[in-house]
């Protein structure tokens, strides 16, 4: 089964549910990647699960990533389905300056620790959660340690003469370097594909 | 002048019992009153307020009630793994995992590693399947980077990794009795550890934490020593697997504490995120190899296992069957071998173009998955991995309320948690 | 103190030292205790003489030796070591005491679940921030005479986590350490190699045993900057 066939279906079937997420539309080999805001999470992912056709029942995966000091937050979402032979990633933009966005745990109990966890490492605060509270780090913590804009010292910092140095990182941050614009060719050919089989 | 000085005794005898019996256990001296907040200084933890809805809950004590602490430092197999149990009598009502004793930011230093020390940062993470750890990193960067191992590394991966898996399982039925008081198994478990880690170490150089997989290949092709101690270990595997399960399967003791203990029904086990052996052994036919084929897998004959019962002996009775499907696929994939390069053409620094990649595997301990974020340099910029045993302790708190306070290792057990993987 | 037994016929009719070494050890040398001088008429009339390669040596009636020396050559072969492991390095050092390795042999019992009942805590794993107060905790608890092995590269010095925001850059920084075994992890066979090291070291410090305060500094500010 070529890539663009085994997503084929599940991007028909997105746009036609959802027809404003063609804009966050992106394909993998195995992966169909859509991006929303953070305030839609839960409204999506509800759809997602409950609708029989779609059926993502399985949330595999819940990560936090950092796009920089000046950028944003994601949230993104791995789910699993057993109707489609593709990973269902969704891409939630939060504010990094104000980063809040609704808790999961109504829909899957198993997301606490997926929240715990980034709450822990990224600061992100999910709202409606009631167990938010650090779970790999001491409570009297004060860092988010996987925040892009929390360097790690060098291996001369236990000397009393050396400080800590940024590492391997650019002095600006230039986003360029993340390609997130769309797939195009490989939307379009599920596009027409699509309208071959009507 | 003279001052008099009052010397604590803790067998004073003209307090009442229950103030002599606080002072000698370290309690504070008055009681809480029911219903009121008790505080960290019944578990032996210096004071503060609570910082949510549920540590509140967890802190606060009805009638009859006491916090009792397990851990970190506790004689189960588990490592580091602290539990706060609230108890009432025998009877557990309430567990609090505490994590987090063995978090050593693995993901923060790989995500400052090139794409090849990554593979070598992930290897203590779940330090019984070393192997997988290794797995699932290695495909996300082959996405990323663009390149494929040749059939013949694909073939030696599959090999390796389910020889791992043969060896985590056997380790758990060892550990699984060891928390209820039985010795035997985990010595028969250790004796075909020892045999597999010692033929793995043959192969990869290294013992237990092997760093054997590269991005585009594997480190080695089999040798010599490999291939005769693997013949060796499968003439007499699947006796060695027999007494140990002999010992327990029909054990009197074994099966009055497993049978219907920690009972996951299956949409309990998918809301809560339990994947794997536990999954599948709440009746969810779920296993990554069959649902998202990776590797060799589609090419390989087998099925996906199920039990039905849920409970703890449904999880060790999965373990032994995935056991005999481990050994029947590693028959398979040392018939099916092909010849053959082991390592593709890659660079000494790989530098995938700007993207992002998903991969998961079927880890001993359920989906394993690591997604990465390339921005073109010769380091990840995002590096998450999905550990199994980390999501499926989410569990026993659901599962421990009324049960009594001895069976709590013995459930958590049957889950069969690393903390290395749990706390990264 | 032994009592003086009346001569046996037989050996008596061949009063030959080394004879009675033959019989009595079956061919192997004779112990030699070699502190003691050999002309020691007390120890003569025990029926105990010098050996021509010097020391002493007699029908082992009386061994005379200061209780320390007793003492540390009991601890250094029945050394209980403290259940605890943290990370990778406590699977090897289970399969060390399990059958194929077998530490039992050296005179290493397996391993007590309580810190009261153990004189050796082998670090086994990554030591982390966190479980760095409960570790010395744990150390503290332990009765004297205790020694602690560090195992694994983490251990000894950070290791792979040397650059990590939440690793103790090794075990020495929050406790004193008698025996460093290298290794990510070490095999089975280094772990029996370092604690027969310590049993050397037990040994060679006979009745010298420094005090828990002399040790060097037992806790640091560890709330704040353990690296």
């Amino acid at each position: 089964m070529t890539a663009p066939a085994k997503a084929g279906a599940l991007v028909r079937l997105l746009l036609d549910r959802f027809p404003d997420l063609a804009a966050g539309l992106w394909t993998d080999e195995d992966t169909v990647e859509v991006t929303i805001e953070g305030e839609r999470n839960v409204a999506l992912l509800q759809v997602l699960r409950d609708d029989p056709e779609l059926n993502f029942f399985f949330l595999a995966d819940a990560a936090a990533v950092d796009y920089g000091p000046t950028e944003r937050f994601e949230v993104v979402y791995h789910l699993y389905s057993d109707r489609h032979p593709a990973w269902l990633r969704v891409r939630a933009r939060v504010n990094r300056a104000d980063p809040h966005i609704p808790t999961l745990t109504d829909l899957w109990e198993g997301a606490m620790f997926h929240e715990r966890e980034m709450f822990d490492m990224m600061g992100i605060v999910f709202d409606g959660n009631r167990d938010l509270r650090r779970i790999y780090m001491s409570p009297d913590y004060r860092s988010f340690p996987q925040r892009k804009d929390f360097l790690l010292p060098d291996d001369a910092a236990d000397s009393s003469a050396a400080g800590v140095r940024p590492l391997e990182r650019p002095e600006t941050w230039d986003l360029t370097r993340l390609s997130d614009e769309l797939a195009p060719g490989v939307v379009a050919h599920a596009e027409a594909e699509a309208e071959a089989k009507p | 002048m003279t001052s008099e000085v009052k010397i604590p005794d803790p067998l004073d005898l003209d307090l009442d019992e229950e103030a002599r019996l606080r002072r000698v256990a370290g309690l504070p001296a008055a009681k809480t009153p029911a219903g009121e907040y008790a505080g960290f200084e019944s578990v032996g933890l210096p004071e503060r307020p609570p910082q949510t809805e549920r540590e509140r809950e967890v802190y606060t004590l009805e009638e009859g009630e006491m916090l009792v602490n397990m851990g970190p430092q506790h004689p189960s197999t588990h490592g580091v793994m602290r539990l706060v149990v609230k108890v009432r009598g025998e009877v557990v009502t309430d567990v609090d995992p505490v994590l987090g004793y063995l978090h050593r930011g693995i993901e923060k230093l790989c995500e400052e590693a090139t794409y090849t020390t990554v593979l070598t940062y992930v290897d203590p993470m779940d330090y019984l399947s070393t192997m997988h750890n290794e797995h699932a990193p290695a495909i996300a960067f082959e996405k990323l980077f663009g390149v494929t191992a040749p059939p013949r590394a694909e073939y030696i991966r599959a090999l390796v990794v389910e020889l791992n898996r043969v060896f985590s399982h056997s380790l758990m039925m060892g550990f699984l009795a060891l928390d209820m008081g039985g010795i035997t198994p985990i010595l028969y478990g250790f004796i075909n550890r020892d045999e597999i880690v010692d033929m793995l170490s043959a192969i990869s150089g290294q013992r237990m934490l092997f760093n054997f997989f590269r991005v585009g290949g594997v480190n080695w092709d089999t040798n010599d020593e490999f291939l005769s101690r693997l013949g060796t270990w499968r003439d007499h595997v699947l006796k060695n697997v027999e007494m140990s399960e002999r010992v327990l399967t029909d054990n009197e003791v074994f099966r009055s504490r497993t049978i219907g203990m920690g009972t996951l029904s299956g949409r309990d086990a998918i809301a809560l995120g339990v994947s794997g052996p536990n999954l599948r052994a709440s009746g969810v036919p779920f296993d990554v190899r069959k649902a998202h084929p990776y590797s060799i897998y589609p090419e390989l004959e087998f099925e996906v296992i199920t039990q039905s019962g849920g409970d703890s002996n449904a999880r060790y009775l999965q373990r032994i069957a995935e056991i005999n499907q481990s050994i029947h696929l590693i028959d398979q994939i040392v018939d099916k071998m092909p010849h053959g390069a082991v390592q593709a053409q890659v660079p000494g620094i790989i530098r995938p173009k700007p993207g992002r990649a998903y991969a998961a595997i079927e880890s001993p301990r359920g989906l394993y998955s690591v997604y990465a974020i390339s921005d073109g340099g010769p380091n990840p910029y995002r590096f998450r991995m999905r550990d199994p045993s980390f999501i499926s302790l989410q569990a026993i708190p659901k599962l421990m309320p009324g049960r009594l306070i001895a069976d709590t290792m013995a459930v958590m057990a049957s889950f069969d948690p690393v903390m290395g993987g749990v706390d990264k | 103190m032994a009592l003086k037994t009346t001569p046996d016929p037989q050996t008596a009719a061949e009063p030959s030292m080394a004879e009675a070494d033959r019989v009595l050890t079956g061919g192997t040398p004779p112990i030699v205790i070699p502190d003691q001088a050999g002309d020691d008429p007390i120890l003569a009339e025990f029926g105990m003489e010098e050996h021509p390669q010097g020391g002493f040596h007699g029908l082992l009636e009386v061994i005379p030796t200061r209780a320390d020396i007793v003492l540390d050559l009991i601890r250094a072969n029945s050394l209980w070591p403290l259940l605890s492991g943290l990370s990778c390095c406590a699977i090897e050092m289970m399969s060390t005491a399990t059958s194929k390795n077998d530490i039992d042999r050296f005179g290493m019992f397996p391993f007590r679940a309580s810190p009261r009942q153990a004189d050796v805590l082998i670090v086994a794993g990554t030591l982390t921030t966190k479980m760095a107060g409960p570790l010395v905790r744990l150390w503290e608890q332990m009765p004297e005479p205790k020694w602690c092995v560090a195992m694994g590269t983490c251990t000894t010095s950070g290791g792979r986590f040397k650059r990590s925001y939440s690793v103790v850059q090794g075990v020495d920084r929050v406790m004193p350490v008698d025996v460093y075994v290298p290794g990510c992890p070490p095999r089975p066979e280094g772990l029996i190699y370092g604690m027969m090291k310590l049993q050397e070291l037990v040994k060679q410090r006979r009745g010298e045993w420094s005090t828990y305060v002399d040790r060097g500094v037992q806790r640091i500010d560890w709330e704040g900057d353990v690296r």
